[in-house]
């Protein structure tokens, strides 16, 4: 049977300079990752890569199976199953698509598949809204999914090919959601240098499923039903499989800068201004944009003022986190998610880097806020309202620790 | 191995066996899996394995073929096999199909036909999994089968109804009482002929029952032979469902058959054929009164001769009544022409 | 005693409904002098199957503190009475993989109590049961076992025989008079059942069995691997694929090593090597695999693999080829085929001597048809059913009389 590959672009070592958006910078890595399964179905906002993608196969770039699902549930299980007989596999979805999806979510970590998803950030109906909520991608974070989150075309292009490379090292096997928030996916074109195939197979080795391959000539059976006298053991497993990913993750962002000649020293947060300010904002995805500016604004008027732009959210950069937040005067969270009932009725990553501040030997004040949720846009006045919350807090020492929502018409 | 070419895809050539003396004498699902005593699904696993041989993989769907089977931590397979969620036998059909196809185009695997083999019970196929059944059958480019083994209730939950449980049986959530004596009055869903109907291009559905091995058998090869995704549907009497002697098993499902409830037939390109007592009752024999198989079971102990009429009828309805007997409840054009004109 | 911890080791599935009456039986009787109780299956047997042998469980105390000590777990560790309602459980139970075979009376505090329905001799029973490390006493109910389905289920009063010999083995926690007031109370009660309930109070034999009485054989077991032992990605691997017999001939299939299930059957078949014919259909409808194929082309049943469903024995064309004889009568999983080639007359005596046997070959088991439980029950009700002699009701009948 004749062997099917990819049309060969013109060799060399340069990189592309080209104006893509962010789920097009996405199908551009795939390509280059000679992705082999791919299913689709529709959902906004995160579709838009699924197009691209198609783009790519009927365009003769990228040789994959490109199966559009019937639902998501499907989408998802479709993509496992192929990774479990070796192939390289991506799938996608936003908002209720991947709730829908939830039942393959909770099993691929356990049956230890790599997948790469790539995660639209959607509100989560009721009602059917489109905007960005985090809620969506959060909701996995217990069972064993690595996440993170992106907001640029070239963090886009540059973090799926990293994520291969982290998913499928043997010492982790475990699937990873990049999320991404819907407007600059579909939205903003932006200039985004794409490598050379011939830097990316020396960057990505091909997915070898090992031991755990499912075929002929590996018979094994995978998970088979357990009761209470095996299933801490398989936990236990995947704690231990988590736990790697921190020094893989290193090890692959290290490797990225060696080959690539870019990307950032540190893996975990972008910092912005933060090593001399008083008043340090966290947040993660595109809300850093009206942050930064707001920031250069404060400095202008002379208030020390940073960002701490959380990548990865699992694993949780806990040490590293604390050290760049402690040498704050004070700390405010912007959640652009929700969890009622929670303690202090904080956002999700309020709520964490608190757990990981409790042990801290230096415990700044920290601020919650919510934020932003359906899409509502992050004002330079809601984050001026934030940094001056927290340089009370910052002045007085300690802080009110109930949540600040902010935006809300009222 | 010999191969063939259908759609572009290679399948195995696996030609039916010529009677019983020349079945594989291998098993490539074996003892030790924690089934009831004489349970037919187990039969079934055993059978389509034996008929697909070793260069086969299967995805199992959760049921009582997945937890049975593996309690705890261990199993009969011998070909290798992987967990599949409830609704998720067409998935895993597709997925793996897929994955398979895509590394053989691309050189990264060893190209060889192998395989793939998805099994459902009623509950996972006709109720939850049947989306996604169906989108697998309208892909024609990938070859599997998906086998759904029908024991008639949800069994391994400890035996609730679903969309393929007979009229008034008892089930945990039909439990005859003083007040209702049928909570359940649904009729079964056609499953096989639903899957025939609605997908043209699919090239393979059949309808199966242990108790005739060697047909069981030979089937689940044609529809690996023919190329594409293609579906078989299996009836399974279960003893601990349906409540009667396990040594009864083989009986039942003859009886099943015999009594024209469950019909044997495959539809290859469109084409029906009927297979053994059905044929026969397609030509003319008639068919034993559904009674003498209901009262053989536990879970119809409940019924009055007005459930077992009804019964009756509904069945008559199926080879007196439908275009195509046993298979598709349409009537006959003329008949429908009449009836509108006389309105 | 503060508490009284009763287990009742059963057939799944088949003795289900009769395991819930004795043990709800058991807390409503206690409630009536007073005590606390709960009552319980175990987790890990659900989803029960036919036959697998299952445990439910009964605890009552003097006070709801001492209940509660022991609640909130999946099995007691240690019972005060341990109820079997099948005397094939004796040779061990084997619930599920990994389990290994554990002796019936496993349990057992030393000193309490091992109950059964058995119609066999206490030196009989006493080949089966494993010895234990400890004394206790045996308790016998002379009755047939009382097998049901899920949906239909046979009135042969053996709860209430069993409530009755409770009150006599641990009155200080069951009256005679409690149990009788729960019975009236409950659903399936009668005052018929109340007196069957005495009479198996006052018909109870009881003796007590020392530490170097029973089975002396080892009963297998397994040590589960840690953590980091275990393959990753929920894999385990496969069973190989089985091999020829012997000299390239017949089929001997691998089996699963952490699951014989042989403990699941209450009958196991004796196959007549001389008069196969060599059909094929008792291998081919196996459910479970388990005949080997020999060299000669003859069918073995494998004893460590047999569940004892009783397909081939219907299924099977020749005559008293394949007959289902109860476990009781057999000591060990001998291969049968081997027998007959070592010595074919010494096996054919054999043989004749088991299939022969009218006690032995009588249908443990099965719904067949309504109204079937109550016409075993005309006769001889109080052994728990009528005597037929036949082995199936109807079917080949006069193969097995006379």
């Amino acid at each position: 049977m004749a062997v099917v590959t990819p049309a060969a672009p013109a060799a060399t070592e340069e990189d592309k300079e080209l104006l893509i958006s962010g789920s097009e910078a996405v199908a551009e890595a795939l390509t280059l990752a000679d992705l082999d399964v791919v299913t689709a179905y529709p959902i906004r906002p995160y579709d838009t890569v699924m197009q691209a993608i198609a783009k790519k196969i009927s365009g003769g770039q990228l040789v994959a199976e490109y199966i559009v699902a019937e639902g998501e549930h499907s989408q998802f299980e479709i993509v496992k199953h192929a990774s479990t007989v070796g192939a390289r596999v991506f799938c996608g979805s936003s908002g209720v698509g991947w709730m829908y999806a939830m039942e393959c979510l909770v099993v691929t970590p356990p049956l230890r598949v790599p997948m790469v998803a790539l995660v639209g950030n959607r509100a989560l109906d009721d009602p059917g809204a489109f905007g960005v909520e985090h809620n969506d991608a959060l909701v996995v974070r217990d069972v064993g999914w690595m996440l993170c989150w992106i907001d640029t075309s070239q963090e886009a292009l540059d973090t799926t090919l990293i994520a291969y490379r982290v998913a499928e090292d043997r010492r982790v096997f475990l699937p990873l959601a990049i999320s991404a928030d819907g407007a600059f996916l579909t939205h903003s074109q932006a200039l985004t240098m794409v490598p050379p195939k011939s830097k990316v197979d020396r960057f990505l080795p091909r997915y070898d499923r090992g031991d755990l391959l499912l075929h002929p000539d590996n018979p094994i059976t995978v998970a088979p039903q357990a009761n209470e006298d095996w299933v801490i053991e398989i936990r236990r497993q995947n704690y231990e499989a988590m736990a790697r990913a921190v020094t893989v993750i290193d090890e692959a962002y290290a490797d990225f800068r060696r080959v690539f000649g870019r990307g950032p020293e540190n893996p975990w947060f972008e910092e912005y201004m933060a090593d001399d300010a008083d008043v340090i904002l966290v947040g993660m995805g595109t809300i850093s944009l009206p942050i930064k500016v707001a920031i250069r604004e404060l400095r202008a008027k002379g208030k020390k003022v940073g960002l701490v732009r959380l990548r990865w959210f699992r694993p949780f950069p806990t040490e590293r986190l604390v050290a760049a937040l402690s040498r704050a005067k004070a700390v405010g969270v912007i959640d652009r998610d929700y969890s009622f009932g929670s303690p202090f009725g904080s956002g999700v990553v309020a709520n964490e880097i608190r757990a990981a501040l409790y042990n801290a030997e230096r415990r700044p004040p920290l601020l919650s806020f919510i934020c932003g949720l359906g899409g509502r846009e992050v004002t330079l006045e809601d984050v001026y309202k934030a940094t001056d919350l927290c340089y009370a807090a910052a002045t007085s020492g300690k802080s009110d620790p109930k949540t600040h929502w902010l935006g809300v018409r009222e | 191995m010999a191969e063939t070419t259908t759609f572009g895809n290679a399948t195995q050539i696996l030609e039916p066996f010529r009677g019983v003396k020349r079945v594989t004498i291998e098993e490539y699902f074996t003892s030790g899996h924690r089934t009831c005593q004489g349970c037919e699904s187990a039969l079934v696993m055993k059978l389509m394995v034996k008929a697909s041989g070793p260069r086969t993989i299967v995805l199992g769907s959760t049921g009582c073929m997945y937890v049975a089977n593996t309690t705890y931590y261990t199993t009969p397979w011998v070909v290798p096999w992987m967990h599949t969620q409830l609704g998720s036998s067409g998935s895993a059909a597709l997925g793996t199909a897929a994955g398979l196809k895509a590394l053989m185009r691309k050189g990264k695997m060893k190209s060889e036909p192998i395989n793939v083999i998805a099994f459902c019970g009623d509950g996972g196929g006709a109720d939850m999994g049947l989306g996604a059944i169906s989108a697998t059958l309208t892909h024609k480019e990938y070859n599997s089968l998906i086998l759904l083994y029908d024991n008639e209730s949800y069994a391994n939950t400890d035996i609730q109804l679903s969309g393929m449980t007979p009229y008034g049986a008892n089930t945990t959530f039909s439990p005859p009482g003083k007040v209702k004596r049928l909570i359940h009055t649904r009729w079964k869903k056609n499953m096989a002929g639903l899957m025939a109907a609605g997908h043209p291009e699919c090239r393979y559905v059949a309808t199966v029952c242990a108790s005739y091995a060697v047909e069981m058998m030979n089937k689940v090869r044609r529809a690996l032979t023919i190329g594409g995704p293609t579906f078989i549907h299996s009836l399974d009497p279960c003893p601990k469902g349906w409540d009667y002697d396990p040594m009864l098993s083989h009986e039942l499902g003859e009886l099943a058959i015999e009594t024209g409830i469950f019909p044997l037939y495959e539809v290859e390109d469109g084409q029906v054929k009927y297979y053994g007592k059905t044929k026969a009752i397609v030509e003319g024999r008639a068919r034993k009164p559904v009674r003498e198989y209901l009262l053989k079971q536990g879970r119809f102990a409940h019924f009055v001769e007005e459930d077992l009429d009804y019964f009756q009828a509904k069945v008559d309805e199926m080879w007196e009544k439908w275009e195509i007997p046993a298979v598709v409840p349409f009537r006959r054009l003329d008949a429908t022409r009449a009836a509108l004109s006389a309105k | 005693m503060a508490a009284l911890i009763c287990e009742v080791v059963y057939r799944g599935i088949f003795q289900k409904n009769l395991a819930a009456r004795i043990t709800r039986g058991i807390v409503l009787s206690a409630r009536k002098s007073g005590r606390w109780g709960i009552a319980f299956g175990r987790y890990g047997d659900s989803p029960q199957r036919n036959g697998i042998p299952a445990k439910d469980f009964a605890i009552v105390a003097d006070t709801k503190e001492e209940l509660e000590q022991n609640m909130a777990r999946y099995e007691p560790k240690h019972v005060d009475v341990t109820i079997a309602v099948d005397d094939t459980l004796s040779k061990g139970v084997e619930s599920w993989a990994w389990y290994g075979l554990q002796p019936i009376n496993r349990l057992t505090v030393p000193n309490g109590t091992l109950l059964m329905t058995s119609l066999q001799s206490y030196d009989s029973l006493l080949q089966d049961i494993h010895k234990k490390d400890a004394p206790y006493k045996l308790a016998l109910i002379r009755a047939k076992a009382s097998f049901s389905g899920l949906w239909v289920y046979r009135e042969d009063h053996t709860e209430v025989r069993i409530l009755g010999a409770l009150a006599k083995i641990a009155p200080s926690f069951l009256t005679l008079q409690g149990v009788g007031e729960a019975i009236r109370e409950s659903e399936w009660g009668s005052d018929l059942k109340v007196d069957s309930a005495k009479k198996a109070y006052e018909r109870l034999e009881s003796r007590d069995v020392t530490m170097t009485e029973g089975n002396a054989e080892i009963p297998y077991s397994f040590e589960m691997p840690k953590w980091w032992e275990m393959r990753e990605g929920v894999t385990i691997p496969a069973i190989p694929v089985g091999k020829p017999k012997e000299a390239g001939k017949g089929y001997v299939p691998e089996r699963n090593p952490y699951f014989k299930k042989f403990t699941t059957r209450t009958m196991r078949p004796v196959v007549n090597f001389d008069t196969c014919v060599k059909c094929t259909l008792c291998w081919i409808q196996c459910p479970d695999s388990c005949f080997d194929v020999m060299p000669d082309g003859t069918y073995d049943a494998n004893m460590e693999a047999c569940c004892g469903c009783g397909v081939c024995e219907a299924v099977c064309p020749v005559e008293n080829c394949i007959t289902m004889v109860n476990e009781s009568v057999f000591d060990d999983n001998a291969s049968q085929w081997e027998m007959w080639r070592k010595d074919k007359q010494t096996y054919q005596a054999w043989m004749a001597e088991k299939i022969g046997d009218k006690n032995a070959t009588v249908r443990s088991h099965g719904f067949r048809f309504r109204g079937q439980y109550e016409k075993e029950l005309e006769k001889n009700f109080e052994g728990g059913g009528a005597e037929i002699t036949a082995g199936i009701p109807g079917e080949n009948a006069q193969h097995k009389e006379g």
